[in-house]
């Protein structure tokens, strides 16, 4: 046993050699910083270079199929409870105006609190309906262009908000019609000039530039 | 077909108030639809006009007061959340019995009492068809048996 042992020892140095220096006195600085070859792992435990592990932006496992943003249908129903509620209150306040307003020249007293509240409530139910089958509108014509066209930009929403003021206003005769669409399209047109004004910005510096 | 998640808790009320509202509207107008129709003078082109009133001047107002309810429900929901510190399907009941008493404190206190009676048993029995679904689809990905001793892989 004890014969045995340096030599088994002297062995496990050789294979230690052959492999790039396993020696069991590398230092932090060693595993860190130094540059590795393929074939020369530092450690015994790590066989891959280190620089491979490092990880400068996000990466996500994504399930197969899944898209890397979320889609129309996804962003659907927060789109329509977003307007809806913002419908509510714009409709609120603009009751609580309106109200005031029409009871100017009444005294305190409770007929004027209940036209008041009356027209609150009557305002942000319309104001919020009003809102809602826009944004509900609006959500199904972006889902059916998406799906139809296989591909998502700006255009889908110029494309959608267009159609959905051709169609809310297409109660109104032709006239409407071009009055709902062209509103339509000004208003997505706006967004989308909003939301891509970075890039928009960007671009038009270089080619001033 | 995406796996349907559910927003984080503030956000959840937008959502969900969109839901009910698209709900409110699709039901709504079908059902509008079809009484619009019938309730329109004869001749086809008349029953259509009718219907497409109908739709129009109904339908969004059955979408606001769905609006209404699975917006206060997921407000409800929400703050039992904070509240109690857990989410479970009590959540979901009792705020479904607490919303359907607020939207009918105006009618006097029977009308809470049954209003609430209805929006917790509605919400219960969404709650357990849940459960059961979940179950019933957890079976289907449980593992078999790697020794393959017991060979019937039903539920125990």
């Amino acid at each position: 046993m004890d014969t045995n042992h340096p030599g088994s020892a002297g062995g496990r140095g050789g294979l230690g050699s052959i492999f790039g220096g396993g020696s069991p006195g590398y230092s932090h600085s060693d595993l860190a910083g130094v540059p590795l070859t393929g074939m020369s792992p530092l450690s015994p435990y790590l066989n891959v270079d280190p620089r491979y592990l490092v990880q400068d932006n996000d990466e996500f496992i994504l399930p197969t199929g899944a898209n890397k943003t979320r889609g129309r249908f996804e962003l659907a129903f927060f789109t329509i409870g977003g307007c809806c509620m913002s419908g509510a209150a714009f409709g609120a306040v603009n009751g609580l105006r309106l109200g005031f307003k029409e009871t100017q020249n009444m005294a305190w007293s409770k007929p004027k609190n209940v036209q008041i509240l009356n027209m609150v409530t009557r305002q942000g139910a319309l104001w919020a309906n009003t809102l809602g089958s826009l944004a509900l509108l609006y959500s199904a014509f972006g889902v059916i262009i998406e799906k139809t066209r296989g591909a998502e930009d700006d255009l889908n929403t110029i494309a959608a908000g267009t159609m959905t003021g051709m169609l809310y206003k297409s109660t109104g005769g032709l006239r409407g019609v071009a009055r709902g669409g062209l509103a339509g399209l000004a208003l997505t047109s706006a967004f989308a000039l909003y939301n891509n004004w970075e890039h928009i910005k960007g671009s038009s510096s270089r080619l001033s530039l | 077909m995406e796996e349907y998640m559910r927003e984080p808790c503030p956000w959840r009320i937008v959502d969900d108030c969109g839901g009910a509202f698209t709900m409110g509207i699709i039901g709504g107008g079908v059902f509008q639809a079809v009484k619009g129709f019938r309730n329109a003078p004869a001749g086809v082109a008349h029953r259509l006009r009718g219907s497409m009133s109908a739709v129009r001047i109904r339908a969004p107002q059955i979408g606001g007061s769905f609006a209404v309810w699975g917006g206060l429900f997921s407000t409800i929901d929400c703050g039992l959340v904070r509240l109690r510190g857990k989410e479970d399907p009590w959540n979901s009941i009792t705020s479904g019995a607490l919303t359907g008493a607020v939207l009918a404190s105006r009618s006097g206190p029977l009308a809470m009492v049954g209003s609430a009676l209805m929006g917790g048993i509605l919400l219960a029995l969404i709650e357990g068809v849940g459960i059961l679904l979940t179950r019933y689809t957890a079976q289907q990905f449980q593992n078999p048996n790697p020794f393959g001793e017991e060979s019937s892989p039903v539920a125990h």
